[in-house]
């Protein structure tokens, strides 16, 4: 066949992409703690340990906090900031933009380091809030990605007509943009939620005497005794991550069709 | 050509209400001066266009009336009010947009109803309204359906519904059928002279379309590079362009080089190529010095083909046919008048039993003085 090699190389591809993610229900209900075949059995084990683990709750309440600040601060700034880059003309807008946008591409260390010094040298403990101050930082820019495409598919008129129609400049916006733009700031809150939830370096060098789940599990790895349990809370994250997917794609799908507007694809 | 509906006669313009009125009116965006001292009165239910190319400024001064441009100098009244500090929701007009900006997530009764929502009647009463808004438009029992799914034509009627419901003193409309295809375009600009007719609102409209505004307007203000070229009803504006810019912009004008021999008496004689001395009224003439070059235009449907045996009622010139074009119920003739090398374009209606001539056929052009117009 003419495309075999083609579709073998896809196949590969696919499997080295996703057989480790695999793997992780696999080991998580085998009943051994070496991470090896052949499987021993099948054990509620390491969920019931990974269940009564104080630390791993606190690191989980934590990053639960932190993702969830992250996405609504970087949600609401960007909006602000698509707001502005899709609507209004003024000077210096594109170098503006541009220095948003540059966290995007700055090696995460990079920000980490600076961003410990600086908090350091203001003075600031080491928290959750500093945590989410750098997550913020670096969340945003996805953000606005997201949000421009939102924005810029909006008519102009359409702000301009409820306007003429008798709103106010706020309650066009509550009653026609924001209605409009929605899927959008869920697809923004979405991913913004998700690259704080797995984000290591910031966190450990900003958290201070705080755990987060990355780091936490980082800190088990030394053990080989825990891997178990990091297997079953890998596969409880992997569910949640296509529970929460599948949710935004279906909001997002949702508000496509209620507006009729042209699908130009989503996450899935 | 589409024909509207003919018109009873309305009060003259002269003795109605001004209901916009522009002063001096200057738009500057940043270098770029837009809006150049436009003055001009629209009277009350009035169907007024501004007409001209893209970039002329019609639209920004359609939008200074809406309140979405702020003017750099001059005044906008409406209803003899200074519309200066008033922001479009507090002014009473309400627009058309082009793209018509119907709310895509909501359906068609709540986009209508949309501007009633500050309106403190009971529900049932706004509901009411919301009904007889679409029955107006002949959309009757769309209510609630998804505004997304309607057609382009359809979405015109809510647009012209949810812009009408709230009885503004002016409905601004900005090129509202310039989206549609040529048959529903048609239709709808019959539609909107009989709803501007019923309802008795002033409607200004912005067009490119020459012919949209000649079938719709009471007046047109032609518009180049942010002035007003030529304000007049359209059959002054056809016959009697004020320039060969707006004659060129109006349907097709023949041109032919002329020269002023002399004038008096409210007449100027001129010499034409191709069709010799002339005399005319100096209305047909703009002031132009003796002895200087001019051109006269003229109408293609102002001249006719001589077949054998017949002869001009009054001036007749000799020429050689160049092209034909036959259009079924027309025949466009270029024809080469003699001594001039441009051919000029003579629209013919076909009648039964008479043949179309062909290229190259020796011929006789019939013409009168009267159908000329003399420009710079």
């Amino acid at each position: 066949m003419k495309f075999s090699g083609l579709r073998l190389y896809a196949l590969l591809y696919l499997l080295f992409l996703y057989a480790p993610i695999l793997l992780l229900p696999v080991f998580a209900f085998n009943d051994g703690t070496v991470i090896a075949f052949p499987l021993k059995g099948f054990t509620l084990e390491w969920f019931g340990q990974m269940a009564s683990n104080d630390t791993l709750g606190r690191a989980l309440v934590n990053s639960l906090i932190i993702a969830l600040s992250t996405a609504i601060l970087s949600t609401t700034l960007g909006i602000f900031a698509a707001r502005s880059a899709t609507r209004y003309h003024y000077a210096g807008k594109a170098g503006v933009m541009g220095l948003i946008m540059l966290p995007l591409v700055l090696p995460e260390i990079i920000v980490a380091v600076s961003l410990l010094v600086v908090l350091l040298g203001m003075g600031m403990t080491l928290s959750i809030f500093t945590v989410i101050l750098g997550h913020v930082l670096i969340a945003t820019p996805y953000a606005i990605a997201v949000l421009n495409a939102a924005f810029s598919t909006l008519d102009q008129s359409l702000e301009e007509a409820a306007y003429d129609l008798g709103e106010t400049k706020w309650s066009t916006f509550r009653l026609i943009i924001l209605p409009l733009v929605t899927p959008g700031i869920i697809s923004s809150a979405l991913m913004a939620f998700t690259i704080s939830l797995d984000e290591f370096i910031i966190a450990f060098f900003l958290a201070g005497e705080q755990v987060t789940l990355p780091t936490y599990i980082y800190s088990q790895l030394r053990f080989p005794k825990q891997i178990p349990m990091i297997m079953a809370l890998g596969t409880v994250l992997v569910l949640a991550s296509v529970i929460l997917l599948t949710l935004a794609e279906y909001f997002r799908r949702r508000g496509l069709a209620k507006t009729g507007a042209k699908d130009t694809g989503g996450f899935l | 050509m589409n024909q509207p509906a003919p018109k009873a006669a309305p009060a003259p313009l002269e003795s109605r209400r001004k209901m916009i009125e522009f002063d001096q009116v200057h738009k500057y965006y940043g270098d770029y001066h837009a809006l150049r001292g436009i003055s001009a009165v629209i009277r009350e239910g009035e169907f007024f266009s501004l007409l001209g190319p893209s970039g002329c400024g019609k639209t920004t001064l359609l939008r200074t009336i809406a309140g979405f441009e702020d003017i750099s100098s001059g005044a906008v009244l409406i209803d003899g009010k200074h519309m200066e500090d008033v922001p479009p929701n507090k002014r009473p007009t309400n627009m058309v947009f082009q793209s018509y900006a119907i709310f895509p997530h909501l359906t068609v009764g709540e986009n209508v109803g949309f501007g009633l929502r500050r309106d403190p009647r009971p529900a049932a009463e706004k509901a009411q309204a919301v009904e007889q808004a679409l029955e107006m438009v002949g959309l009757k029992g769309y209510g609630a359906r998804a505004a997304h799914a309607l057609s382009g034509g359809q979405r015109q009627r809510v647009a012209l519904a949810r812009a009408l419901i709230l009885k503004p003193k002016v409905l601004l409309l900005d090129e509202p059928l310039s989206a549609l295809d040529k048959k529903i375009r048609e239709q709808m600009q019959v539609e909107l002279i009989k709803l501007q007719r019923e309802v008795g609102i002033t409607f200004v409209l912005v067009t490119h379309d020459q012919e949209e505004a000649l079938v719709m307007s009471d007046r047109i203000a032609v518009m180049f590079e942010g002035e007003i070229a030529q304000l007049a009803d359209p059959e002054t504006l056809y016959r009697r362009p004020a320039s060969r810019r707006v004659a060129d912009f109006i349907g097709v004008m023949n041109f032919l080089p002329a020269t002023v021999l002399g004038e008096g008496n409210g007449h100027v004689q001129l010499e034409v190529a191709g069709l010799g001395p002339v005399d005319i009224t100096d209305d047909q003439a703009q002031a132009i010095p003796t002895g200087e070059p001019a051109a006269v235009g003229f109408r293609p449907e102002t001249l006719t083909i001589l077949y054998e045996g017949q002869t001009a009622t009054d001036r007749e010139a000799p020429g050689v046919i160049d092209e034909v074009v036959y259009y079924g119920d027309m025949t466009y003739y270029d024809v080469k008048l003699d001594g001039v090398e441009k051919p000029v374009r003579i629209s013919m209606r076909n009648v039964f039993g008479r043949e179309v001539l062909d290229v190259g056929t020796r011929t006789r052009v019939a013409w009168s003085p009267g159908a000329l117009v003399l420009f710079r």
